[in-house]
């Protein structure tokens, strides 16, 4: 603490009156405190109202078809993002294939669609083996429907940094038969 | 004869030079500090676990509302009033120096390039109104009237090291982001930022970089 004053000592045998000096210390710790408060409140508003930012590449628009080798849908899994926070999956299956339309699961995001993915990836890498780059084969392609939302998008996109998915596809057209396969599940 | 009383020392310390360090440390934080630029809508970004922070300057904003209107903003005043030039050069249309100068001080806009001297106007008759108008947003969807296109361009022709940042709102529809692409896509931009809010990764998870 800084200065108290301190009155009442001595002056018993004193018979002269002296006048009491005034002293002209002032108390500097409430300033200091307040001062380093206000720095606090400044360098926490500075740095933490910094947003971040996630990067996304798209592929070049590509003016002539190239021919590529088409995906196999056992690498595949498909994520369509509909309506209401929920997300269909079809895992590792074409959309035309018989067991599409047994198979389409729907899964809420967060933790259950982090496990499936995880799932899927864990499946392909069994079942395909690494390539010859030593990466995983695994495929993920999202195709938000019209009803999905931007967090939506940003969701599945973070779920593929946190799967470390590193094949991924952002595709918004759907193909006559996946359209046929999500039916009004696509409105 | 009395009991000998001590007497108390109080421990003493000098604050005036901790309160000095103190003052100008604020100070300094006061004077580097950005303030938070009045923004034409209110967006609400989702999180992520991206950990890359926004770039300060030589960014262009594309925002998308929650209602799907797209509002567009870079930050240097001195790159706004070289878009907008370009825009006149090319649309047609005439700004007074006031006008002008009104649009270098909007951090973003969401109105069509016809309605800009308009809504520009007005805000210099009325500045305290301004924020209370609605804008319409600015126009993406067809590729003849896809005004994002020309604002995209322009300013990219006015500062060309500019990294382009989408920042979408939570409940934003898919085909507005998809149109907002699309116009990137189409001028080859293939690489751009989402804005994002942070949040923390799950347990045990680290960054394979």
């Amino acid at each position: 603490m800084s200065e108290i004053a301190q009155g009442g000592g001595g002056g018993h045998g004193d018979k002269k009156v002296r006048s009491k000096k005034a002293s002209t210390r002032v108390d500097m710790t409430p300033m200091v405190d307040l001062g380093f408060l206000l720095i606090t409140f400044f360098i926490l508003a500075t740095t933490l109202s910094k947003p971040s930012s996630m990067s996304l590449a798209v592929p070049d628009k590509q003016t002539e078809k190239q021919e590529t080798e088409p995906l196999k849908a056992s690498k595949v899994l498909t994520l369509f993002l509909g309506k209401d926070n929920t997300v269909w999956a079809l895992d590792r299956l074409a959309a035309d294939d018989d067991k599409a339309k047994t198979d389409l699961k729907k899964v809420a995001y967060g933790p259950d669609l982090r496990t499936l993915i995880f799932q899927s990836q864990a499946q392909v890498d069994r079942e395909h083996g690494k390539d010859e780059k030593g990466l995983s084969q695994f495929v993920c392609v999202i195709k938000p429907l019209n009803t999905s939302t931007y967090k939506n998008v940003v969701d599945v996109l973070d779920e593929m940094t946190i799967t470390k998915s590193k094949r991924y596809a952002l595709v918004d057209a759907l193909t006559t038969s996946e359209k046929e396969l999500l039916g009004d599940k696509a409105n | 004869m009395p009991a000998i009383k001590p007497k108390r020392n109080y421990p003493m310390m000098d604050m005036t030079a901790m309160c000095d360090v103190a003052f100008l440390l604020l100070t300094f934080f006061i004077l580097t500090a950005q303030f938070k630029a009045q923004d034409a809508a209110t967006i609400e970004t989702p999180s992520s676990i991206s950990a890359i922070k926004v770039p300060d300057k030589d960014i262009m904003i594309i925002s998308i509302g929650k209602d799907g209107k797209v509002y567009f903003g870079v930050d240097n005043q001195q790159t706004r009033l070289a878009m907008l030039e370009n825009i006149t050069q090319t649309e047609g249309v005439q700004f007074t120096d006031k006008q002008k100068k009104m649009f270098s001080l909007q951090a973003n806009f969401g109105v069509p390039i016809r309605g800009l001297s308009q809504w520009l106007q007005a805000g210099i008759v009325n500045p305290d109104k301004m924020k209370e108008i609605v804008q319409p947003g600015i126009p993406t969807d067809s590729t003849a009237q896809n005004e994002l296109a020309k604002w995209i361009y322009q300013a990219r022709r006015a500062n060309n090291l500019l990294r382009i940042a989408i920042k979408g709102d939570n409940v934003a529809k898919f085909p507005v982001f998809k149109d907002v692409m699309a116009s990137l896509q189409a001028q080859n931009i293939n690489k751009f930022n989402l804005i994002t809010g942070t949040e923390a990764p799950p347990a045990g998870w680290s960054s394979d970089k």
